[in-house]
């Protein structure tokens, strides 16, 4: 659906995105994570065909926004960052004027709008001026006009950013009707929040992707790491643990107890690690006081990405 | 184009800056024509339009600072331009809605028409020749000042820009006349919009003029689409 390839951008002498090549498959939602000023806006503003690259090209369902504009941007709903609302106008007046200029049909216009105010909770709000209108009331307003047209394709910039908790989940909760059936590309500093909504993350620094995989197989190894207690000194269980069949290493753990040992045990992937353990415990006859799995999360993917530099997909 | 347009012009009037660019432009035209017609019981349409040409360079940007500068400012450009919607259709449905609103206040100061006509005489061929001549400058300086401003970053320097080309290409002829090689004094009588006007204001017909003023505004209108085009490329960003 979406292709973006080998896309470099330049402001002047800042590089903002180096040759950043990535695929969003139809019906996926894709989270694109980074820190402030990582490139995340600049690359969303090449996609929706408001800013042109440096280098590289951009397709939407086969059409580049720069090319065939009219046709590519057919597909396109963009929220940006600041959702773009003329104060002047009231919000049925605004869905009409964007409905309009996304080209549905005028005899639609209305029962369209109407269906986007529904659905973006925006009815009761109808006939206020956008001026006037609170922060999460704003963004909606900005998330209906992208909406406008039905496109397949939806573009948000931080949809929740500047939003009180409750907002925040009413915004998220959007989304994730939204996600039904479009395809949805949403920028986030909030890891959470990719972790909630998205089946597909990138994690964009420096302008540079650092990753790009499946939400599902972040973090995924080939080896799996148990943390352990044993109601044991070190020098009698360590030795044995290193020699237990499947164990990668162990690194033992600082602990206020004599008589107790804990450790990182690292597994390879196709061992049965808690099997092993307890077969090896209990043969030797020392209490297993704790066990759990350590797991990457999110927030340790994206400090290693942003931190290492290293490219991972 | 026409959603452009109509946004634009509902723009003009739900702001104020609809209502100060005709009450300022009214009050002071009303001015010069007491100061000119009223106090020297003279019926001279001709004359009285081609000094309200001052009032148009002075407010004409006015009307043209919000169209581009405004937009990119609080960023509403990114809903225009990330729509299937051509450049070229949103330069002229801005510019038109701009126009509208000129041509309706200087509608409006056929007041002082219909006051000579009471008075005294209005002989139609002059007024006809007189307004058209005084339209289309109007325009071509709305066409010019839109082209300025899509060079700015916000409203103020848009509009302080606009102005001083609307007096540069006023003041062309004068400029032309101290220009030591010939062919650049030509070039600059050329593009002066005194020169072009002049003939109406001595209430000739002139097609070239008419000619000259709506090409002028073509390529304007031409050259700010590629201006704003261009911004995707440059430093900062579109539009």
């Amino acid at each position: 659906m979406i292709e973006i390839q080998n896309v470099s951008r330049r402001y002047g002498s800042v590089q903002a995105l180096t040759n950043v090549s990535l695929k969003v498959e139809q019906g996926s939602v894709l989270g694109l994570l980074g820190q402030n000023g990582a490139g995340k806006t600049t690359l969303l503003n090449i996609l929706t065909g408001y800013l042109a690259p440096t280098e590289g090209r951009v397709l939407i369902d086969g059409c580049d926004p720069l090319l065939e504009p009219a046709q590519a941007k057919r597909y396109l709903g963009y929220l940006p960052e600041h959702p773009p609302l003329y104060d002047e106008m009231t919000v049925r007046e605004y869905l009409m004027f964007a409905a309009e200029l996304k080209g549905v049909e005028k005899r639609a216009i209305r029962a369209h709008v109407d269906e986007v105010m529904e659905l973006t909770g925006l009815t009761a709000m109808r006939s206020r001026m956008l001026g006037h209108l609170s922060k999460g009331y704003r963004q909606r307003a900005g998330m209906a006009q992208a909406l406008c047209g039905d496109p397949d394709v939806l573009v948000l910039d931080e949809p929740t950013v500047g939003l009180d908790p409750m907002q925040i989940t009413e915004i998220r909760g959007l989304i994730r009707t939204l996600g039904k059936g479009r395809t949805i590309v949403f920028s986030s500093h909030i890891l959470s929040e990719v972790q909630q909504l998205c089946d597909h993350v990138v994690i964009l620094d420096s302008g540079v992707i650092r990753l790009d995989a499946p939400l599902q197989s972040v973090g995924e190894k080939d080896e799996i790491t148990l943390l352990v207690t044993i109601a044991a000194a070190e020098s009698s269980i360590v030795s044995k643990l290193r020699q237990l069949d499947g164990v990668r290493r162990v690194t033992v753990q600082p602990t206020a107890h004599v008589d107790q040992t804990t450790a990182l045990v690292t597994f390879y992937r196709q061992n049965e690690p808690e099997r092993r353990l307890f077969g090896l415990l209990s043969n030797l006859g020392m209490p297993l006081l704790h066990l759990s799995r350590v797991e990457d999360t999110l927030e340790q993917v994206f400090m290693n990405a942003v931190s290492g530099g290293g490219k991972t997909r | 184009m026409n959603i452009i347009y109509k946004r634009d012009l509902l723009a003009y009037f739900r702001t104020p800056v609809g209502y100060v660019f005709m009450g300022v432009f009214l009050t002071l035209s009303g001015l010069i024509f007491y100061l000119y017609n009223l106090q020297n019981l003279s019926g001279d349409l001709l004359t009285f339009l081609s000094q309200l040409t001052l009032l148009v360079m002075l407010l004409c940007p006015l009307l043209t600072m919000r169209l581009i500068c405004e937009e990119r400012q609080k960023r509403t450009d990114q809903l225009i331009l990330t729509s299937p919607v051509a450049l070229g259709s949103v330069v002229t449905g801005k510019y038109l809605a701009a126009a509208t609103v000129m041509l309706l206040t200087i509608l409006l100061t056929n007041v002082y028409t219909l006051i000579i006509a009471l008075c005294g005489r209005v002989y139609m061929g002059e007024w006809f020749v007189g307004y058209l001549g005084f339209s289309l400058q109007s325009l071509a300086f709305l066409a010019l000042d839109l082209f300025v401003t899509c060079f700015a970053k916000n409203q103020m320097t848009g509009a302080i820009a606009a102005f001083g080309a609307n007096f540069l290409l006023w003041m062309a002829d004068l400029l032309a006349d101290h220009l030591p090689v010939a062919w650049m004094s030509e070039c600059l009588n050329f593009v002066s919009l005194y020169e072009r006007y002049e003939p109406f204001r001595l209430g000739q017909l002139s097609y070239s003029g008419i000619l000259f003023f709506v090409s002028f505004i073509a390529c304007c209108l031409v050259a700010a689409t590629r201006v704003m085009d261009a911004r995707r490329f440059s430093e900062g960003g579109a539009a």
